[in-house]
């Protein structure tokens, strides 16, 4: 499932921020990767690694400090608003709003994604159906479960179809249940040629969904590859071990916690 | 940008803040409820004012009783009517009562000693609020009025009766009680009557004219009309009372949809659709402006409607009533005045409270600013109600008090005086809109602010870190502190200098006072600044490399072109704003002092290479360096030239200089040079001087001088010159327009920004 050209490419991203104490913290040190399309490209790491850093990055929200994304060929930093049109995004930041309900708030993002109102229409009725949300259609965002939260989620990010979609820590806080619905979802969107990042530090999800991973630590990346080649390079079956080893070479304090 | 997002996202937010129920309590329902309620109990005072009956107890009735010539005062159950002829509701507000029936009623409640005298049990009374008021007619009160009359109808200078006091009826009350305060008053008013009626008995009976002891009248008139009269009560109530509610209500919906939806996660979800930042802040803002503006006008209206009831029912209830001082409702006109300055008001609270609640990290942090807002924005406000404080080009140009004394004038009709000032409070205000709302989008845009955390406040580590981590050239934030650093040492500097008599002024002075603040209060903090705060020092001061020698040309050029035209801005702004005689004279006596100098390149030297080197230097070096981070080139050099021009002394010169400010940042922009600025200034400022003794020759001398080729009189042009002027000013600035300038990082992004839409 290799595809042709990377829809998403990251190139020697550097983040660091101004900290009084320890003077500069970088959260990414020159983070290289590229995804594309009908893959998904699992980032994974520790709390603390620069997953989000790097997925916000992609989204737009946080500049880098050098370095360049490119999102379907358009620049993170100067096109960002091209690369929202064409990026869904959800993460364990993205709430959902209190006061509108399941169809209000998937139908706003819809039309500020530029939507026909028809279109929009149409769309949101297949979606609401796949998604098996009819039921919560008029539910205030305030009375939801999570896991509704998370299917209105959903349902917002890929509302206008976009060709990229970015998970980042998306399963955190959900039941089992709600946890394979979503990991549903994302293969059956794979399948449909989305070019899929998702970040998580749940190896299981990792093994079941993704096609290539990124181990990261300390806002680098330790290792870089299909599951496969990842296995064979380490000679270790579990990703968990391999994930574990990794970290213990590059940082043997860290491990022993 | 486009408006079809801010609209979306506007009716988002209102749809939002409308299902909130502490909103639409705060917005909607407390005015409706707060005045009726305010009002009602206002009504309810009234009431009680009128329908309490003060129970008065007179003691020593039989001084009275025994004196029938005296003008009746008791009556059955209270006092003579006559004596209420001004307010006749007071008779019935005031029952007497006699010291029998008080003594029948407290024999009724269970009393171990009866009081010994009637005045006792009277205090007894009431302290113990039985009666609110006791008049107490000393024994040989009616004697001695009798004495008195007699002596003045015999016409006998009764020497013994005038070295005594007169007689003292006593009136007792308890100034903690409400009521007695106001029986006591009723009371008093009532006695004078009455003393007033044994005047004029005496006077009557012993044949002397009434006039003798009330030779005239005094007849206040009035010539404010009513409605005049109101209307500048109103002016000054009004709007206060509007404002308030405006930044009250633009507040707790700009906290909710900032720092509330920050809090609650629903941000960074906005953030990640492909609106655009400006578009958030639009559409954010104008909810908020609505709220702001419904929340006024719903106050308004409230109290109006409130005001009207109360004053109907106050119309002859009160103690107040019949009055002429009482207000009428206040003019629709003014209401509709009202109207128009809410708009631009509600703007600026809007964009304000919009960026201090985007700075806030949750709603609890958010509310916190509300203090220092109103702390900011109240004595903008209550500065115009001080007396004394007119419509003037000063005041005009102060936010928001130019607004509130611009509609002042507006409500009390002064059309014609008002209308010179609406330009300037019109400009004012809307760059200060402008400029808060450019504030709020820089928030939205600050990754820094969106994801703010919280960390330990360590005074020490942080100057560490803005030495140690210092960029380039100097950030925005530093830009404005060093301008506002400028400033505060120029007004020090003022103070801590003496200020030597008129005839101490000489050009020694007057170049000491110079120096220092080019040099110490200008150049100085700028250099400083750029060595602690930058590492890139010379390109900070754009004097990294040389310029073009065309630049230099061009620069000089420029000047000479733009220096008639400077002229007549001078002139133009002298005409609608007059500068006061005094200052007049104080100016024409510096260039006196200048041209008496033994040495006449002195002050040329003084007005031309001092200012032009320290003043570039610091807003054309430092100041323009650090706004440009702001990423867009005319927001910065407007921005730098409003400083430039806050430093000259005088408010005609500051909005002549902050014009020329404007071309030197564009020169400086344009050239990336800080000589070519110092060039044009030193050339303008020298120019000033030689027109001004050239001119002046032209218009004394002989007319065949050829300075008469230039000049038609003292600062006047010959046409040709303006027009040379005007072609030579364009076309140096379209040529400097043509130039590829040097856009910084912030510059850079903005515009590749604003290109991303360009293939799509």
């Amino acid at each position: 499932m290799i595809a042709e050209a990377p829809v998403i490419e990251a190139l020697s991203l550097t983040k660091a921020y101004a900290d009084l104490r320890r003077g500069q913290f970088i959260a990414l040190d020159r983070l290289s990767f590229s995804a594309s399309a009908g893959e998904v490209f699992g980032l994974l790491g520790p709390n603390g690694a620069g997953k989000t850093t790097a997925l916000r990055i992609l989204s737009t929200i946080l500049q880098p400090t050098s370095g360049t994304a490119l999102v379907t060929g358009f620049d993170c930093v100067t096109q960002p608003a091209r690369v929202r049109h064409k990026i869904g995004f959800m993460s364990a930041n993205t709430a959902v709003y209190d006061r509108m309900t399941a169809w209000e708030m998937v139908e706003y993002f819809g039309r500020l994604y530029g939507m026909e109102k028809d279109h929009l229409r149409d769309r949101m009725e297949q979606l609401f159906d796949r998604l098996q949300m009819q039921k919560i259609r008029d539910l205030l965002g305030a009375k939801m479960s999570t896991g509704m939260k998370q299917k209105v989620s959903i349902a917002r990010a890929i509302v206008h179809d976009p060709p990229v979609l970015i998970f980042d820590e998306a399963t955190s806080g959900l039941d089992v249940l709600v946890a394979r619905a979503l990991l549903d979802t994302v293969s059956e969107l794979r399948d449909q040629g989305k070019c899929i990042v998702f970040s998580t530090h749940i190896m299981r999800e990792a093994e079941r969904l993704c096609d290539r991973v990124a181990i990261m630590h300390e806002g680098r990346i330790l290792a870089e590859g299909t599951l496969d080649a990842l296995r064979q390079q380490h000679g270790q079956q579990d990703l968990e071990d391999i994930f574990f080893d990794l970290i213990r070479e590059h940082d043997p304090t860290t491990a022993t916690l | 940008m486009k408006w079809n997002n801010v609209k979306l996202i506007y009716t988002r937010e209102m749809r939002d803040q409308l299902r909130d129920r502490r909103t639409l309590f705060l917005i909607a329902v407390l005015p409706l409820l707060l005045y009726p309620l305010l009002g009602m109990s206002f009504v309810q005072i009234a009431q009680f004012l009128r329908n309490t009956a003060a129970k008065v107890l007179v003691v020593g009735t039989d001084e009275l009783t025994d004196h029938q010539w005296l003008p009746p005062l008791l009556a059955k159950d209270g006092f003579d009517a006559g004596l209420f002829y001004k307010k006749p509701l007071d008779r019935d507000n005031l029952k007497r009562i006699s010291s029998e029936e008080l003594a029948a009623a407290q024999e009724d409640s269970p009393r171990e000693s009866p009081p010994a005298d009637a005045m006792q049990a009277g205090s007894a009374a009431l302290a113990s609020g039985q009666v609110q008021v006791v008049v107490f007619f000393p024994p040989g009160f009616g004697a001695r009025l009798q004495q008195a009359r007699e002596s003045l109808i015999a016409r006998r200078g009764d020497s013994a009766a005038e070295g005594t006091d007169l007689p003292k009826p006593q009136i007792y009350y308890n100034s903690a009680n409400e009521k007695s305060r106001v029986a006591q008053l009723r009371v008093d008013r009532m006695l004078r009557n009455w003393r007033n009626n044994v005047m004029q008995t005496n006077l009557r009976d012993s044949n002397v004219p009434l006039n003798a002891a009330h030779p005239f009248d005094l007849q206040p008139l009035d010539v404010a009309e009513d409605e005049q009269r109101d209307a500048a009560v109103w002016s000054k109530i009004l709007p206060f009372i509007l404002f308030i509610w405006a930044l009250t209500g633009a507040f707790y919906p700009a906290v909710d949809v900032c720092a509330g939806e920050k809090e609650r996660g629903t941000l960074e979800t906005l953030l990640t659709s492909p609106a655009l930042r400006r578009e958030i802040v639009w559409g954010k803002l104008l909810t908020i402006m609505t709220f702001s503006m419904a929340t006024a006008m719903l106050n308004l209206g409230s109290m109006g409607v409130t005001g009207k009831f109360v004053l109907t029912q106050f119309q002859g209830l009160s103690p107040m009533a019949g009055q002429s001082g009482m207000l009428s409702m206040p003019p629709v006109v003014s209401l509709v005045w009202l109207g128009i300055a809410l708009f631009p008001v509600a703007a600026l609270f809007s964009a304000l409270c919009l960026a201090c609640a985007a700075f806030a990290r949750s709603t609890k942090e958010g509310q916190y600013y509300l203090m220092p807002l109103l702390l900011v924005i109240m004595p903008l406000m209550i500065l115009p109600m001080s007396p004394g404080v007119e419509l003037n080009l000063g005041n005009s140009l102060i936010p928001i008090t130019g607004v509130v004394l611009l509609l002042r004038s507006m409500i009390e009709g002064q059309y014609w005086q008002a209308l010179p000032f609406v330009l300037p409070v019109m400009g004012v205000t809307f760059m200060c809109c402008l400029l808060a709302i450019r504030w709020a989008e820089e928030q939205f845009n600050s990754e820094s602010v969106l994801f703010r955390e919280s960390e330990r406040l360590d005074l020490g580590r942080w100057l560490v870190h803005l030495v140690r981590d210092r960029s380039e050239t100097p950030t925005f934030a530093q830009g404005v502190f060093c301008s506002g650093l400028i400033l505060m040492l120029i007004f020090l500097m003022n103070f801590a200098l003496p200020s030597p008599s008129a005839n101490a002024i000489n050009f020694h002075f007057i170049f000491q006072t110079t120096f220092i603040l080019q040099v110490v209060c200008i150049a100085l903090p700028a250099v400083l600044m750029a060595l602690l705060f930058t590492s890139q020092r010379k390109k900070t001061l754009l004097v990294d490399k040389w310029p073009r020698w065309q630049f230099l040309l061009a620069a000089a050029l420029l000047a000479l072109f733009v220096r008639p035209l400077g002229i007549y801005l001078v002139i133009g702004i002298e005409q609608l704003y007059p500068i006061s005689t005094e200052m007049k004279v104080q100016l024409d006596s510096l260039s006196d002092i200048f041209k008496s100098t033994s040495n006449p390149w002195l002050p040329l030297l003084m007005i031309t290479v001092l200012p032009a080197v320290c003043e570039e230097i610091a807003f054309r070096g430092f100041v323009l360096s650090g706004l440009r981070r702001v990423g867009h080139k005319w927001w910065a050099i407007g921005l730098s030239s409003v400083a430039f021009g806050l430093v000259h002394p005088i408010l005609q010169q500051q909005i002549a200089a902050a014009a020329v400010g404007m071309v030197l940042g564009y020169l400086a922009v344009q050239t990336g040079s800080l000589l070519v600025c110092m060039v044009f200034h030193a050339v303008y400022n020298g120019l000033a001087v030689a027109v001004a003794q050239v001119s002046e020759q032209a218009s004394s001398s002989a007319a065949h001088s050829y300075s008469s080729w230039i000049f038609s009189g003292k600062d006047q042009f010959q046409p040709w010159v303006l027009v040379v002027s005007v072609a030579g000013t364009a076309a140096i600035l379209w040529w400097l327009h043509r130039l590829p300038y040097q856009h910084n990082k912030e510059e850079q992004l903005q515009e590749a920004r604003e290109r991303q839409f360009a293939g799509a």
